[in-house]
């Protein structure tokens, strides 16, 4: 699903140069449900940013299913995004100005689905994180727990490939934190990878599959390991 | 995005949006009416005067030597006055008269078919003292009859324009020989424009007689070569004041000049208003500039939200300028009713034709060419909102 | 006073934070005033009543006199001889004159070979200069309104011709007559010129020179402005008969009533005339008589200058623009230091301190856009009086108008600072600073 060589990313100020990612390899399979973890500053949400094209890198290779992603233009890069990525933020990013239904329509919309289409995937995403009755709600009238399943069901509706999520749980409490790690495995079950970005060891544990990522380098990347291994707690932050 | 997001959107910012509304409304109903004016004035001033505009020159002078003021003295005056001009090089045509075309005021008078004063009188016609060169100086065209000539001399005939012949005898072939109040007519010239607020800015009357005196002043009319008129311009004072020391050359213009004059009234406001228009359209595209660049700041959490949910830049940049388009679009309907509003209330303090609704809506276009390019910079700033940044800030 | 210099000094630290915005809105907030300003100056001029304490005395009477029978009942906006002198015969008035304006050349005898200088004349009577409390510098008036070869000066025109202003006795060469100068004027400006204003003169210059009216028809002096002659009388010949006998109609004829009981009067005494010129078959018109106010003067005789009026309608709308415009960019501004506001407050500040902060900003941009404002409306004044040159006349400020100005700068940057400052600033404080 994911291929990455050598790649590097460089934050440049004019008086220093901060290597952010260095020669990262990385392979992520379809179905895949992995955890990506790591203290603050290790670059991790750099690496996620790449890998959700928000970000440009500068040396090395990206395949997002099996497509090159360097040096596609920004319509090209902003369709991939679209139809093949889907977002979850550690602050839900809902537009308050928006009802839920609007929230989850508007990248529907970008990809050109007609009305009826798009209401149909709205129906579905929603009627998966369990919210169909408060479709006309503002998202300042939900819970936060709440308005992290509408995220949620925004980056489902468009069926994407995966879906990156960037400390899904960190602003919620232990009870809707569970909730929503829940819909995410019920979602990669459903066939969608999902890359997750946490700094919290119980979660990781969660996936399948665990990443760690220490200045900028990707210290290990294994698969599948028993619960038991104490690995994440030694150097997870 | 959808008109309904939109309307959603900016109900959300109810004051912002009022404000702007207001701003709109108020801007195009202002330059639909200045247009209105403009065309109007330009219109008014573009009116055929039946004039060679650019090669006559009108003196306005007055002796200033109560001796000189009246006949026989005057008459000489006038005679040596004119020999004089006409040895200047480039001058074709000398004559005098006692009042200019196109400049207000001079002697007017009833103007009625003899016997027929009450169903045929015209009030307030020029009438012109006139000497057979004025033909030539005031390059006339004959339509029926003749023209004045020396024999008509302090005789009662009467040279009249078309449409004062026309006005007066249904037909402008059927005035020569016939009787009015003044005299005879001999003959019938082309329009020329004389008094603008007079009955009708085409009626004149001519008669060969002497000015009886001056203490109105007169006017010499010269006929120049187009080539020749600022020259000739030059020498006018000196060569009157070697004629006659005691005169006072009050102005030398040509028609063009006087003619420009005469509309000065219509074109100053035509052109403040659109002077104004001008400026209201300046501040109609600061706001919108100013109105873009806020937003695009205040939104930029939103711009990263859409960027990373598949927005490309074109969308974000159609995005922030639908706004400014919705809104100008309502700005314009609003405006093109104010517009009829404004034209109601000017055509109550000043003549003012209707308006067509071409130019509100023509108006309309250019205001939104105008926050269309005021949006742009602005807009496409916001394009360039980091969606990883954005959506990490809060 | 520390702490206004404090709050000022927030201020212009605010403006220095954000200075494109800032004077984006001041510009907009200027150009709208600069432009009403021009066009109040013009407009209140033109509205300006130059006598506020007897204007409503002053009266132009008009009666429907003519030569021929034609049925209208709009009486000649200029009057002959012998309507004049029956229209004087009456004792109601305080104070009765006519006068037309005329044109001449003047020089001094002893200067006989100079050419002359061109001069505007009044012809008039003794009560003009209390009419319309004109005041002067050395002499007087003259003793009754008889011809004589009498004449009263401007100051200015005393200046021109003998260097001095205290000329009074000295002689004048007025056309062909000599004339003694009984009276100097001190500087007079009526503004607008009501006296005038029927003969589309509001807004042009005083005289140079008064002469007595009785010596004006004998000397054939005529009206400039407009005459009217509904006879076959020859106006170039023997004026001093003709133009006193015929329908020669060239004056204007003000009287002043002061009491409604002298108005109905007079109005009265006005019938009256008509009534015995009926009887004598001399006024073959309707009656129709009128007895304007000087008030209503420009309205009575369609001289109201049309274009100003629609220019002063346009520059309204157009300061309303600028003031919705301003108010915008300035709730912009504000919003966007909202987040200051908010940390102000959660600091401690209260409510009133940071009002009188806003009260701060607002006085610092009534006075850069005071200043501004000015130079906008000096260049636009420039504009329409080059554009419009009847207007030349009515562009002065005196310090009342200035200081109006200065407060309408005020309460305008008020308007356009107070609601964006108070939505700003009191905004949930605990969402502001999250």
């Amino acid at each position: 699903m994911i291929t990455i060589n050598n790649l590097s990313k460089i934050f440049r100020t004019e008086l220093i140069e901060t290597h952010a990612l260095r020669d990262i390899n990385l392979h992520i399979e379809e179905g895949d449900f992995a955890a990506l973890t790591g203290p603050s500053g290790s670059g991790k949400s750099t690496l996620l940013n790449i890998l959700g094209t928000l970000e440009s890198f500068d040396s090395g290779e990206y395949f997002l299913d099996g497509q090159p992603v360097q040096g596609l233009s920004d319509a090209a890069l902003s369709r991939l995004r679209n139809e093949k990525i889907g977002f979850i933020f550690q602050s839900f990013n809902l537009i308050k100005d928006f009802s839920i239904y609007d929230n989850i329509e508007l990248p529907l919309r970008y990809r050109g689905f007609n009305a009826k289409e798009r209401k149909q995937r709205i129906e579905e995403a929603l009627e998966l994180v369990g919210l169909q009755a408060r479709s006309s709600y503002l998202p300042g009238q939900l819970s936060g727990g709440q308005q992290q399943r509408v995220a949620i069901a925004r980056a489902i509706a468009g069926k994407p490939r995966i879906l990156l999520a960037d400390e899904p749980t960190g602003n919620l409490d232990s009870l809707m934190a569970r909730q929503v790690m829940e819909l995410l495995q019920q979602i990669n079950e459903q066939g969608c990878t999902v890359l997750m970005v946490t700094h919290d060891p119980d979660q990781a544990r969660r996936a399948a599959r665990h990443i760690q990522i220490v200045d900028g380098q990707l210290h290990d990347s294994t698969l599948y390991q028993p619960l038991s291994q104490p690995l994440a707690e030694t150097l997870g932050d | 995005m959808s008109i309904t997001l939109l309307l959603k959107s900016l109900s959300q910012r109810k004051v912002i949006t009022v404000l702007l509304l207001v701003q709109l409304t108020l801007t195009l109903a202002l330059l639909s009416n200045s247009v209105l004016l403009s065309h109007q004035a330009y219109s008014l001033s573009n009116q055929p005067t039946g004039l060679d505009l650019d090669s006559t020159l009108t003196v306005d002078l007055n002796p200033t030597d109560d001796n000189l003021m009246s006949q026989p003295a005057l008459g000489g005056l006038i005679q040596r006055q004119l020999e004089a001009l006409r040895l200047i090089p480039g001058v074709r045509h000398a004559s005098f008269t006692n009042q200019t075309p196109l400049l207000p005021g001079g002697m007017n008078g009833n103007t009625y078919v003899e016997d027929q004063e009450v169903t045929t009188n015209i009030p307030a016609v020029p009438f012109n003292f006139a000497d057979p060169e004025l033909f030539d100086a005031l390059q006339m065209t004959l339509i029926h009859g003749r023209w004045l000539t020396a024999e008509d001399s302090e005789t009662d005939s009467v040279v009249l324009t078309e449409t004062l012949a026309t006005q007066l005898f249904g037909e402008s072939s059927k005035a020569v020989g016939q009787l009015i109040n003044t005299g005879t007519v001999v003959g019938v010239v082309a329009d020329i424009m004389y008094q603008r607020f007079s009955s009708d800015q085409y009626y004149a009357l001519f008669f060969n007689e002497k000015l009886p005196s001056a203490e109105h002043g007169y006017s010499l009319i010269l006929n120049v070569e187009k080539s020749a008129i600022d020259r000739v311009r030059q020498q006018v004072a000196d060569v009157l004041r070697q004629v006659e020391a005691e005169t006072d050359v009050l102005q030398v213009n040509t028609l063009r000049q006087l003619h420009r004059r005469v509309f000065q009234q219509e074109r100053g406001l035509a052109i403040l208003l659109s002077a104004l228009s001008a400026m209201m359209l300046l501040v109609a595209m600061i706001s919108a500039y100013s109105h873009a660049l806020f937003h695009g700041l205040q939104q930029q959490n939103e711009i990263g939200i859409k960027r990373a949910l598949g927005a490309n830049k074109t969308r974000i940049l159609f995005e922030v300028l639908s706004e400014s388009w919705l809104t100008t679009g309502f700005g314009a309907i609003l405006g093109i009713l104010a517009s009829y509003l404004l034209q109601q209330q000017l055509a109550k303090i000043i003549s003012l034709s209707p308006l067509p609704l071409w130019l509100p809506v023509g108006a309309s276009v250019l205001l939104l060419l105008c926050v269309t390019i005021a949006t742009w910079y602005p807009a496409s700033i916001a394009t360039r909102v980091s969606p990883a940044h954005a959506t990490k800030a809060l | 006073m520390e702490r206004i210099t404090h709050e000022l000094m927030l201020a212009l630290r605010g403006i220095k934070r954000a200075p494109a915005p800032y004077f984006l809105t001041i510009l907009i907030l200027s150009l709208g005033l600069g432009i009403f300003f021009s066009n109040a100056t013009l407009y209140y001029w033109l509205n300006n009543d130059p006598l506020p304490h007897k204007s409503h005395t002053l009266f132009f009477p008009q009666i429907n006199a003519g030569a021929h029978e034609d049925g209208s009942r709009e009486p000649h906006r200029i009057l002959s001889y012998r309507d004049v002198q029956l229209l004087s015969t009456s004792d109601i008035p305080s104070a009765k004159a006519a006068m037309f304006q005329s044109a001449g050349y003047a020089r001094l005898p002893s200067a006989e070979q100079r050419s002359p200088t061109p001069v505007h004349l009044r012809a008039t009577q003794r009560d003009f200069f209390t009419l319309f409390d004109v005041p002067f510098l050395h002499g007087g008036r003259w003793p009754d309104d008889a011809a004589r070869l009498e004449i009263i000066l401007s100051k200015a025109s005393a200046e021109r011709f003998f260097g001095e202003t205290n000329v009074v006795g000295e002689t004048l060469q007025l056309g062909n007559e000599l004339f003694k100068i009984i009276g100097v004027l001190d500087d007079w400006a009526l503004l607008p010129r009501l006296y005038d204003v029927q003969a589309g003169n509001g807004a042009a210059e005083t005289a140079d020179i008064y002469l007595p009216w009785e010596t004006a028809y004998d000397l054939s002096i005529k009206s400039n402005t407009r005459t009217r002659s509904e006879d076959n009388r020859n106006y170039n010949e023997n004026f001093a008969v003709n133009g006193r006998e015929g329908y020669f109609f060239q004056s204007q004829f003000w009287v002043q009533l002061d009491t409604p009981e002298q108005q109905a009067a007079y109005e009265q005494f006005m019938q009256q005339v008509v009534q015995s010129e009926k009887e004598a078959g001399r006024h073959p018109r309707p009656s129709a008589n009128r007895l304007t106010n000087m008030s209503n003067i420009a309205e009575a005789f369609d001289a109201r200058n049309r274009q100003l009026d629609v220019f002063a309608l346009v520059s309204l709308l157009f300061l309303i623009v600028c003031l919705f415009n301003a108010s915008h960019l300035s709730l912009n501004r504000y919003l966007a230091s909202q987040y200051e506001f908010g940390l102000r407050r959660a600091l401690g500040a209260s409510r009133g301190q940071l009002q009188k902060q806003i009260l701060a900003d607002v006085l610092v941009s009534a006075t850069i856009a005071f200043v501004f404002s000015l130079l906008v409306a000096a260049g636009a004044t420039k504009l329409i009086t080059t554009l419009l040159p009847s207007t030349r006349t009515l562009t002065s400020w005196n310090i009342e108008m200035v200081a109006v100005m200065a407060l309408i700068a005020l309460i305008a940057s008020y308007v356009v600072t107070v609601y964006p400052a108070i939505r700003a600033s009191f905004g949930s404080l605990s969402r502001q600073i999250k």
